[in-house]
């Protein structure tokens, strides 16, 4: 019963993380209906970058506001480069562009930074855990927790009682209305990928707090992609509950599934906690084709 | 084959003539010269190091004929058609090696290899088709995402922790110099598996241009065009697209088990989801719905990945230690550019210069 409840806590714990960047996911897609398979490395650049303002010197809280500030950067300049163009196209070709773009990002920071596990040093969080009862917690996912939590907060606050959140909110509901009461859809574009940057870029921060920063954190920012899936594309709420989910089904099959044996037999011998949210997520479409909050949409020819 | 445009003064009598693969003695010229080159000059001239390059290429284009076959002809998506390729790798691997072990007669008589290839053409087949299910329900990003979730399962779980493991061999199978038979031919050098590459691609490509002038490529071209409306017309869609992943799927499994000719071990890592994007990025840059695209696209992406490190080695030695990570800008960036200037690919260039050779002088 400890162990559960420890791997349930722990799996909400870093599904926060998810859900905050499945948060920016879901925005890019609601305003502007790209589906966006750069996100892993959206969150890897973040990790990159606020280990390099750390490495600076500048303290975390600073170097996460930082890495903010240079998401926000990225995602104009990105937005404005390589996806306006795209307004239109088919789904599979702006896709494909994301994919040009993943590439060529993981290619630009593994030039930069290379391919060794980067960690961040002095680390941000004291490393002996926190006991409630049996359940012991590392400093690191409270405060990972916290954080992506404000985050969250803050831009569900942002979407739904600003002007800016408003406007997005807007196209998302229905772009040409929206663009004959006078918003821009450009300006929505560039908000809706601005934020996503941000977004991912803390969750890239969080990440590698936990685990180090290398390649593989961009592979579990793209473990937002069941998370979306499941919550349903276009709902917000959904994005958040797909990420604790993903989250939780990640720590529960790393507990449970991995090493299982039956009569003798080891039925998995490991490598499922990566898995276990894509198997689920294929099984789960076959069901719920729109996902738990996601919009069922009536085709005519 | 789509419609074919005909130099001005060439008119057709017959049917037959309408349906010729290739219908001007022109094109016959070009054709028997491009044989020639192929299976006559290109062998005697390209050095070893040429021939991979040229198996690489085959490689590239057999997998990517599925995936043209799923993306261009029958508008399904296919974001991790490696997996199937790695099926087929394994499987044929795997049944090679076991049945010679069982029955060494046949691994000398060299009809194991030939015959695991058919199995492995099954077996990707089923498991494509097992990932293509959920199309029946669902189409656009949901179906991409299953199509991932069939990349992440196969390679990262069931072959890396499962398969792998049988016999004790850790990650890889290794094949033996020898095992890889066909017939009476060995295929232990670049040569000899450049040659099985030609007829692989060669057959497959006349198997896939003939199958769209069916009943079957026409349903898939009216599924891919609008799949109400294909259903309207009595095209019953779920087996079609479930066909669709089947053969898309077979051909992965040749491809796969044409790969093993070229390996001394096969294993996971030869099958990563980078390159299941990678064979995306083939079609795209060719041009979707088009076989000329595939090909195009294989040359295209194979050459430029191996031309970089000469190049960079001349230019900038001090970068060439990072090659990896210049070549995945240069593939982010061809997919990025191609799509924003040139969304039907190398093959609708194509078309158009040989428009303005047919037309020329009088290009109006």
């Amino acid at each position: 019963m400890d162990v559960f409840l420890q791997l349930i806590i722990t799996g909400i714990m870093v599904g926060s993380i998810y859900a905050l960047v499945a948060l920016g996911w879901t925005l890019i897609y609601k305003s502007s209906g790209v589906l966006n398979l750069a996100m892993g490395e959206l969150t890897l650049t973040g990790a990159y970058v606020s280990l390099t303002f750390y490495e600076w010197g500048i303290p975390f809280p600073l170097a996460l506001l930082l890495t903010l500030v240079i998401g926000l950067i990225l995602g104009l300049i990105v937005e404005r480069v390589f996806l306006r163009p795209l307004i239109g196209e088919s789904v599979l070709t702006v896709i494909m562009v994301t994919v040009g773009l993943s590439f060529f990002m993981r290619g630009l920071l593994g030039f930069i930074f290379g391919t060794d596990t980067m960690v961040f040093s002095p680390p941000v969080f004291p490393s002996e855990p926190v006991r409630f009862g049996n359940i012991v917690l590392g400093q690191v996912y409270i405060w990972s927790f916290i954080a992506a939590l404000v985050l969250l907060v803050v831009f569900v606050a942002f979407f739904k009682y600003t002007r800016w959140g408003l406007a997005m909110q807007a196209t998302a509901d229905d772009e040409m209305a929206a663009l004959s009461i006078g918003i821009s859809a450009k300006f929505v574009y560039a908000l809706a990928w601005a934020i996503a940057f941000m977004a991912a870029g803390v969750g890239g921060a969080l990440l590698g707090n936990i685990n180090g920063v290398n390649v593989s954190v961009g592979y579990l920012g793209l473990l937002v992609l069941p998370a979306v899936v499941m919550g349903g594309l276009n709902s917000v709420p959904g994005a958040i509950v797909g990420g604790l989910i993903v989250g939780l089904l990640q720590n529960l099959a790393g507990g449970y599934l991995e090493n299982l044996t039956l009569a003798g037999v080891t039925l998995i011998p490991g490598g499922a906690k990566d898995v276990f949210p894509y198997v689920v997520m294929t099984i789960a479409l076959l069901v719920k084709p729109y996902g738990l909050f996601g919009w069922a949409r009536i085709e005519r020819v | 084959m789509s419609a074919m445009r005909l130099p001005s003064g060439v008119y057709h009598e017959t049917y037959a003539q309408d349906h010729a693969w290739w219908q001007t003695r022109f094109v016959w010229v070009r054709m028997i010269t491009l044989f020639v080159l192929l299976f006559v000059i290109v062998p005697q001239f390209a050095g070893g190091y040429g021939l991979s390059v040229a198996n690489r290429i085959g490689y590239t284009i057999l997998g990517a004929l599925g995936v043209q076959l799923l993306i261009g002809f029958a508008g399904q998506v296919t974001l991790g058609h490696m997996a199937f390729v790695a099926i087929g790798s394994y499987t044929s691997a795997l049944f090679t090696l076991r049945i010679n072990e069982a029955f060494p007669v046949l691994g000398q008589m060299g009809v194991t290899y030939p015959l695991s290839m058919i199995v492995a053409m099954f077996a990707a087949g089923l498991w494509c088709v097992l990932f293509g299910l959920p199309s029946a329900r669902v189409k656009g990003f949901y179906l991409i995402m299953t199509t991932m979730a069939a990349q992440f399962i196969t390679v990262d779980f069931v072959i890396t922790h499962y398969i792998s493991q049988i016999g004790g061999r850790e990650i890889s199978f290794s094949l033996p110099p020898g095992t890889i038979k066909f017939g009476p031919w060995a295929i232990r050098t670049d040569l000899e598996a450049y040659y099985l590459m030609l007829i692989l691609v060669i057959a497959c490509i006349i198997f896939i241009g003939n199958l769209m002038r069916t009943r079957i490529g026409r349903a898939w071209i009216a599924i891919r065009d609008n799949d109400i409306a294909a259903d309207v017309l009595g095209v019953n869609v779920v087996r079609y697209k479930l066909l669709a992943f089947f053969v898309a799927g077979a051909l992965a499994g040749i491809a796969g088990s044409y790969w093993n000719s070229t390996l001394f071990a096969v294993s996971p890592e030869h099958f990563s989801f980078s390159e299941s994007l990678w064979l995306v990025g083939v079609v795209l840059i060719g041009g979707i719905g088009s076989n000329y695209g595939t090909i195009f696209g294989a040359m295209y992406l194979t050459l430029i990945a191996e031309l970089i490190q000469p190049v960079l080695q001349f230019i900038l030695p001090d970068l060439a230690l990072k090659t990896a990570y210049i070549r995945d800008m240069v593939f982010g960036l061809s997919i990025i550019v191609f799509l924003l200037l040139e969304p039907k690919g190398l093959a609708y260039r194509w078309q158009r210069i040989k428009d303005y050779i047919h037309l020329w002088p009088f290009s109006y």
